[in-house]
């Protein structure tokens, strides 16, 4: 069960009332300061080894985007490794490699992200380049002309020669149908085709300002140097007004719907999805947090019930998997995925009326104590394994500022969850696990096989 | 070898790639790249403060104090204390893997993949609620050299005991259960199902046998559709008995743990194992004669692997070698091949040479994927490239560059305990020297352009390439002529 997972996962029943600090670590000493331009920057306290990570988040990604104009977010992102005042093309990423430098960047629905994981004596390096392409982007059209070329081919071997990622991608497209969310982040390969290098230059005049991006340090560093280091290289970019970003709302309960795919598969597979809010959006937080702890019941660890009772078990599927991301900008979606168990001649009809019956049993029976407990526990050792890492911190502070929550849920993710009761579970699972709310994706092989 | 372990987590990892909503694009990073000028020419040119304020000095480190013993039954420890963190890791190498499979392709992975599903008085089920009521990991996987079993578990004693005991059981005392057996095989078949639609696996596998013939490193870990489900509960025992025996293993902690506590915890672990000593080495693979083949594929693109013999973990041109390939195409963006295939013609995604070195002459391997349209030219340029680099050998700038980007990471590579028992593992499985991350950099820092040079042209040849492509039959085209807008020259001399 990876850190995502865990912090997914969660329980408790209120029979244990130790305090916090009594069931996980302590928290980093983090501190929070916003400059005169608007920049947010969060920085958490790591000393266990001379190293440091910063990443810039910027609030736009593939949500904002509009019909026809999809794929701008990370077409910026290729781009802003293109040069900006003090650097050429590809420059930036030089220095930093030579400085033994780890660095990437990310593109999702709701944010575009840049990090550096370096030797904690050069981290105004990281903040000096980051700030200049803040700032300075030179976006040539030569470079352009040579990137969108790479970003087909991304697209071409992520997704339209991955039959699973090619499936999802229709899949999602259908299951928002309201929301930006039924956007790909790659763009549709038509409008990667017509993009201009305007759009890119007008899209990150609209967006790449201080005022909409949160710096997160975590590393071997104290608050007063990164404030004086951030002051100095992020401090002069002047500020600017942003677009209004709305959420992404969806529709409540859209109605049943259905989509079946042939692709270049071997085995047939099924996707279930059910439109549900997030955290962000979601009047009864509990409800919410109850979906958390539904997904940690199915598929938290090879105990879940997934596992236990529709792969071992009855041996319906041969593997299958639930998952609920609550921190979204926007509505959300509870999906679950299962292949049947074709050795044991399963048919896609009875997996799906197995996870359905999983469905049931949550709106019909509380789970048991042990089992909650189990639950709990995971989440309680997932909240300190994830400390290991100065990365997934950095990721889950970043990610949380940036769909518009505070990053310190982090630190009370735990009681949240231990406030959700046995009877919030079943209430979630009957108010969510509809009909009107669902859609379903039969992924089957192609029907002539090119053997 | 990243062979990936059966049972749920293969044919999860294909749905769940697919369905995690927010899954991020990553960007494999681009430059335009005349090599790395970069670093010289913006500190001559001054316009970046932050560098001309930085003093050329390799950076701090963690100091590892590593630790090593042996038990009482014989089994090598090597530990690092670690107390910020309330956690432990522990990892468990056998020397198990698929190269001691025998007659029975997938017979290391199979009882790797078994440990866990029972143990006296406890079914699969059972040990999951073990491990997870705990907030424990346990952790297995079967390659070509090894197998592993690990523990991720909170140190504090309430949970640390009762998540040993488990583990001890589960690694020591398997029972095999037959129902738990006839599912994973199941599981498995199915993974090869799943393969077929996977043009890239397909091509390793077709080159996996080409470039070793009948040695054990030539079949898949995963075995065959044909092996595994003739693999019975009575092999399984046999391989248990002997391959995970306290003298084939190694263990590696690292965490919340005192000397006295690690020890005790290492003496349990290996008293659980069966007795025995360490199996005997495998033999080294004979060369191969160089071949080209073809998959033929329905995809869009063309995979293509270039691979010959490479070497083994002990091979004293190590640092060479991986300082010479960094160059060629180990770092990703800004290698030779990275800037002559993606950033000069936009012809591939990425591109990547690397040495595999193993217990005996792993393969070096180019891998890359392209239009199908552009795949001969596209082979051939990656050959060319090749051959210019055995002819010429690196350039002084760029051995100093790679040395300094060497120096500069060496810091993030013990920065948590997830790394270092990582480290740990690989320096106790190789019998390598406690020192031998300082003196890996030691050696690496001293290299000259022809010592490397020299090195890279010892153990490759530009007539020995195995070729495999995977990929749709398509009448071909010319590649685009290279757009290298000559950069500007360097503003000044380099100062260091």
């Amino acid at each position: 069960m990876n850190a995502l997972a865990r912090r997914a996962a969660g329980l408790l029943l209120s029979t244990v009332c130790l305090p916090l600090s009594a069931l996980a670590a302590d928290p980093q000493p983090t501190h929070e300061f916003t400059l005169d331009n608007g920049l947010k920057v969060v920085v958490r306290e790591d000393h266990r080894a001379p190293v440091v990570v910063s990443q810039v988040w910027y609030k736009v990604g593939s949500s904002y985007e509009t019909p026809g104009n999809t794929g701008l977010s990370h077409a910026l992102e290729h781009m802003m490794f293109k040069g900006s005042e003090k650097v050429g093309p590809g420059e930036a990423s030089l220095i930093l490699r030579d400085l033994g430098a780890e660095e990437n960047a990310f593109t999702s629905d709701d944010f575009t992200a840049y990090y550096q994981v370096l030797a904690r004596d050069r981290l105004g390096v990281a903040f000096e380049l980051e700030a200049d392409r803040m700032a300075s982007l030179r976006l040539p059209a030569d470079e352009f002309a040579k990137e969108i070329e790479v970003i087909k081919e991304e697209r071409r071997l992520r997704t339209d020669d991955k039959p699973m990622s090619k499936a999802y991608e229709r899949f999602k497209a259908m299951a928002y149908p309201a929301s930006g969310y039924h956007t790909p982040t790659i763009g549709w390969m038509a409008d990667l085709e017509r993009m201009k290098v305007e759009e890119l230059r007008n899209w990150y005049q609209t967006w790449y300002v201080p005022n909409n991006a949160t710096l997160v340090v975590v590393g071997d560093v104290t608050p007063d140097e990164v404030k004086a280091l951030a002051q100095r290289y992020f401090g002069p970019i002047a500020k600017r007004d942003v677009p209004a970003a709305k959420k992404p709302l969806e529709l409540a309960e859209p109605g049943e719907r259905q989509i079946t795919l042939h692709v270049q598969t071997q085995l047939p597979s099924l996707m279930l999805a059910f439109n549900v809010p997030s955290i962000a959006t979601a009047e009864d937080k509990r409800l919410v947090n109850a979906l958390r702890l539904i997904s940690a019941l199915l598929d938290g660890g090879y105990s879940g019930r997934i596992p236990t009772q529709l792969e071992r078990g009855e041996e319906l599927v041969s593997g299958g998997s639930s998952s609920y991301d609550a921190y979204t900008r926007g509505d959300s979606l509870f999906t679950l995925s299962a292949s049947p168990n074709t050795q044991k001649h399963k048919t896609i009809a009875q997996a799906e009326a197995g996870l359905w019956k999983l469905l049931d049993q949550l709106k019909t029976t509380a789970p048991t104590a042990e089992e909650l407990e189990r639950v709990r526990a995971q989440v309680i050792a997932g909240l300190v394994y994830e400390r290991d890492s100065i990365t997934s911190q950095a990721t889950a502070i970043g990610q949380l500022e940036t769909v518009g929550l505070s990053w310190q849920l982090m630190d009370t993710e735990l009681a949240d969850l231990e406030s959700v009761t046995p009877e919030d579970i079943q209430k979630a699972a009957k108010l969510y696990f509809t009909r009107e709310r669902l859609s379903v994706a039969h992924v089957l092989p192609l029907e002539t096989t090119h053997e | 070898m990243s062979e990936r372990k059966p049972s749920r987590l293969a044919l999860i990892g294909l749905i769940a790639a697919a369905v995690i909503g927010s899954a991020a694009f990553y960007l494999s990073r681009s430059g335009e790249t005349s090599a790395s000028e970069a670093l010289d020419k913006a500190k001559a040119s001054q316009k970046l403060q932050s560098l001309t304020e930085l003093n050329g000095k390799a950076p701090d480190h963690r100091k590892l104090d590593v630790q090593t013993w042996n038990t009482a039954e014989g089994t090598k420890v090597l530990f690092v204390e670690a107390h910020e963190l309330p956690m432990f890791d522990m990892r468990l190498i056998f020397a198990a893997g698929s190269s001691q499979d025998g007659d029975a392709p997938g017979l290391a992975l199979l009882t790797n993949a078994m440990l866990n599903e029972g143990v006296a008085g406890k079914d699969v089920g059972a040990i999951a609620q073990g491990f997870e009521g705990l907030g424990a990991d346990f952790g297995n996987g079967a390659y070509k050299d090894m197998a592993i079993a690990s523990l991720r578990s909170l140190s504090a004693k309430d949970k640390r005991e009762p998540a040993l005991k488990l583990f001890a059981e589960v690694i020591g005392k398997p029972t095999f259960p037959a129902d738990s057996l006839l599912r994973i095989k199941n599981q498995m078949l199915a993974g090869f199902e799943y393969q077929k639609q996977n043009p890239g696996k397909l091509a390793s596998l077709e080159l996996m046998n080409r470039l070793y013939g009948d040695h054990p490193y030539a079949h898949s870990s995963d075995g065959t559709a044909n092996s595994v489900p003739a693999i019975t509960q009575a092999q399984l025992r046999a391989f248990h008995e002997k391959a995970y025996a306290a003298g084939n293993v190694v263990i590696a902690l690292v965490g919340d743990l005192s000397r006295v506590e690690a020890e005790a915890i290492a003496e349990q672990v290996s008293a659980a194992l069966p007795k025995g000593p360490a199996l005997p080495k495998i033999a080294q693979p004979t060369e191969p004669k160089a071949s080209i083949g073809h998959i033929e594929f329905p995809s869009k693109q063309t995979n293509l692997l270039l691979a010959q013999l490479g070497i083994d973990r002990d091979d004293p041109d190590y640092a060479a070698l991986s300082m010479g390939n960094q160059i060629l195409g180990g770092g990703g963006f800004g290698t030779r091949l990275m800037s002559e295939v993606r950033e000069k013609r936009g012809l591939t995604y990425g591109v990547y040479s690397g040495f595999t070195p193993m217990q005996v002459r792993g393969p070096f391997m180019i891998n890359l994927q392209t239009r199908a349209e552009m795949s001969e030219g596209t082979l051939k340029l990656v050959q060319d490239v090749l051959a210019d680099y055995l002819e010429t050998g690196p350039t002084e700038k760029e051995l100093d560059d790679a040395k300094r980007e060497l120096a500069g990471s060496f810091p993030l590579s013990t920065a948590s305990n997830a790394d270092i028992v990582g480290q740990l593992g690989a320096i106790g499985f190789y019998n390598l020297p406690l020192s031998h991350l300082e003196e890996f950099m030691q050696q690496s820092q001293a290299l000259t352009v022809e010592q490397v040079k020299a090195a890279m042209n010892k153990h490759l040849g530009t007539d020995k390439m195995v070729i495999v492509s995977a990929g749709p039959t398509v009448p071909q085209k010319p590649l685009p002529a290279p757009t290298d807008k000559p950069s500007e020259q360097p503003l000044g001399v380099p100062e260091h």
